[in-house]
């Protein structure tokens, strides 16, 4: 819904930092309103002029993106206290939330600030590697046909494809932390739609075993804040208890069996 | 590239992550939940008359203290002392994140601790008999016959704890909080638990446990509230309220609540000395 009266002016308070440990503060930019801004047309409109409300001279604010559709993550930060991505972030609703207030931008805080409002997600590629979110298909002999799958199961591999990695789901986690080993929901997703690959389940008891390693799905308190504020409606509730599932069986057939 | 296996040179509690906190999911059903379970509805019987029976039959048990410390105790220590670090380790952000999920997880922790005092506190006083609540300490006595009984036992298990608690409103809100702390923390405990054992798959599966832990915790806190009920309106008989009297007259002059097997008599307190005495419940013990 828009709202009946439009500000002429659009205040946005911006948490800044100029190096990876610095010290992080805050500036007040102003931009004049227009119908359909976005988050990122602001950043560009401040980046054209970085003078703060005071008057004073800035610097550009950092942030980082590419796709501008909410298909990559890459510009994914706090808008208003809530984690989202600043492209599909529309001025308007977010006037509706603050009222007559002023925006607020911060980085996420559960991942390391490189500068500004770019952050460093490696820690979730680095989980995708740990946790082979491949299906293994390398070499040159033939594999023949590919698996047959039901639509129940390609309906639920489709939802769990569309992570982009963006990191909403570990901002908003209470158990995820910037300096814990909690491996976090995404991953999650991932690990439950490999192993649900015909293919990829060849990999699905290493996956299993490094997810009951420290930090792994036993970590998770079921807030459920993950599928709260997921873009891509990945459906993560599913995939931890699905998780949670595939490592009970998995411990119990390995108590049993030993490991070799 | 992060290492995939856990180094053969970490610790303990590193190697046996998944198993501990699977742990910590099975204690809280098992044995703790199941003996919550029970004891509500053993106090729900401060209702009715059956209250003095169930404690008798409790104490009759053969290797109580066995079963005390296997069954209840370690599991307890163990259960409580892994949650308080998972409390102290979360970042809790219902401020910004205001999702019923995650009010309950935050209230999952919070409920823990207070669960935690009230159990303390519970067992410190009705169990190991302290009396850091002076004569407000809820405390289990052997009866006395006094005059007026017939010679006979005056069972006090109903009157003790029923007076205690009408005596202070420190002990009524005590016995409010960490109880229906426990309650939400069991039911919602319960909920959560179907998740991480992987029971409850689909958003469908748990809503409908959903309601089977909301009726358990609906249970649960009526059997409670039914105890504290009787338990604020119960009136002492005259001979109840004189075996008490003696029992407090005995905590004044040594500090300490007479129980079986205390020795030696209070002074004046000896068994030939006055013509009420202590008596002991037949020995079932072996
Ligand atoms: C009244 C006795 C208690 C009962 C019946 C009980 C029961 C439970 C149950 C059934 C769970 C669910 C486990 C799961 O999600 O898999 C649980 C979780 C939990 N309990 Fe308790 N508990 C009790 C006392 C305590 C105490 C004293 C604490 C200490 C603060 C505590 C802290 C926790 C925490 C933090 C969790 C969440 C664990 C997680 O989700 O990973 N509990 N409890
Ligand atoms: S699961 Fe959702 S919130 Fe999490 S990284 Fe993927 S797209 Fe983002
Ligand atoms: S369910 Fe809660 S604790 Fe588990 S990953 Fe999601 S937000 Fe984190
Ligand atoms: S720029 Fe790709 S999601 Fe926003």
């Amino acid at each position: 819904m828009i709202a009946p009266k439009k500000p002429e002016i659009i205040t946005f308070r911006i948490k800044r930092q100029d190096a990876r440990d610095a010290q992080p503060y805050w500036e007040v930019f102003e931009v004049p309103y227009k119908p359909n801004l976005n988050v990122i047309s602001c950043l560009q409109l401040i980046a054209e002029n970085p003078v703060t409300r005071e008057g004073r001279q800035s610097r550009p604010v950092v942030w980082d993106c590419s796709c501008l559709e909410e298909v990559c993550g890459a510009c994914t930060m706090v808008i208003n206290g809530r984690v989202r991505q600043s492209c599909s972030a529309l001025v308007d609703q977010l006037l509706e939330e603050v009222g007559e207030g002023e925006i607020t931008l911060e980085p996420m805080t559960k991942f390391p600030v490189v500068r500004d409002l770019w952050v460093d997600r490696q820690r979730m590629f680095d989980n995708l590697l740990r946790f082979k979110g491949w299906v293994p298909i390398d070499g040159t002999h033939d594999l023949g046909e590919g698996p047959k799958e039901s639509p129940e199961e390609q309906e639920l591999r489709y939802e769990l494809s569309r992570c982009m990695t963006c990191g909403c789901c570990l901002e908003a986690c209470p158990q995820f932390t910037l300096d814990n080993d909690f491996i976090g929901a995404n991953t999650f997703g991932q690990v439950v739609y490999f192993n649900a690959h015909k293919t990829g389940r060849v990999l699905m008891n290493e996956r299993l075993d490094a997810l009951m390693e420290p930090g792994g799905i036993a970590d998770c308190g079921n807030a459920q804040n993950c599928v709260k504020v997921c873009p891509k409606d990945v459906p993560l509730t599913i995939a931890i208890a699905k998780a949670g599932r595939q490592t009970t069986v998995h411990s119990i057939k390995r108590f049993f069996t030993g490991k070799r | 590239m992060t290492q995939s296996a856990v180094a053969p040179s970490s610790s303990f509690l590193d190697r046996h992550h998944f198993l501990l906190r699977r742990l910590h999911s099975l204690t809280g059903i098992m044995p703790i939940g199941v003996f919550v379970m029970f004891h509500l509805f053993t106090n729900m019987q401060m209702a009715f008359s059956t209250f003095q029976h169930e404690v008798d039959w409790i104490h009759s048990m053969p290797a109580l203290l066995f079963l005390e410390v296997f069954g209840l105790w370690l599991p307890i220590a163990f259960h409580a002392g892994l949650g308080l670090i998972y409390t102290f380790n979360a970042k809790y952000n219902t401020r910004h994140y205001r999702y019923g999920g995650n009010w309950r997880y935050t209230l999952q922790r919070v409920t823990g601790i207070l669960a935690l005092i009230f159990i303390l506190v519970h067992v410190a006083t009705l169990r190991w008999r302290w009396p850091i609540l002076g004569e407000h300490t809820p405390f289990f006595a052997w009866g006395w016959a006094v005059p007026g009984s017939g010679g006979e036992l005056v069972p006090l298990a109903t009157a003790t704890t029923a007076l205690a608690i009408q005596s202070s409103l420190l002990v009524i809100l005590l016995y409010v909080v960490g109880v229906f702390s426990a309650v939400f923390h069991l039911a919602n405990g319960l909920w959560t638990a179907a998740i991480t054992w992987g029971l409850t798959l689909t958003q469908q599966a748990q809503r409908r446990w959903g309601y089977v832990c909301i009726a358990i915790f609906l249970g649960l806190a009526s059997f409670s509230a039914m105890a504290l009920y009787a338990s604020v309106t119960y009136q002492a008989s005259e001979v109840e309220k004189a075996s008490l009297a003696k029992t407090l007259e005995v905590y004044r002059q040594t500090g300490v609540y007479p129980h079986k097997g205390d020795k030696p008599h209070p002074p004046g307190h000896e068994p030939e000395a006055v013509e009420t005495r202590l008596i002991m419940p037949p020995a079932t013990d072996p």
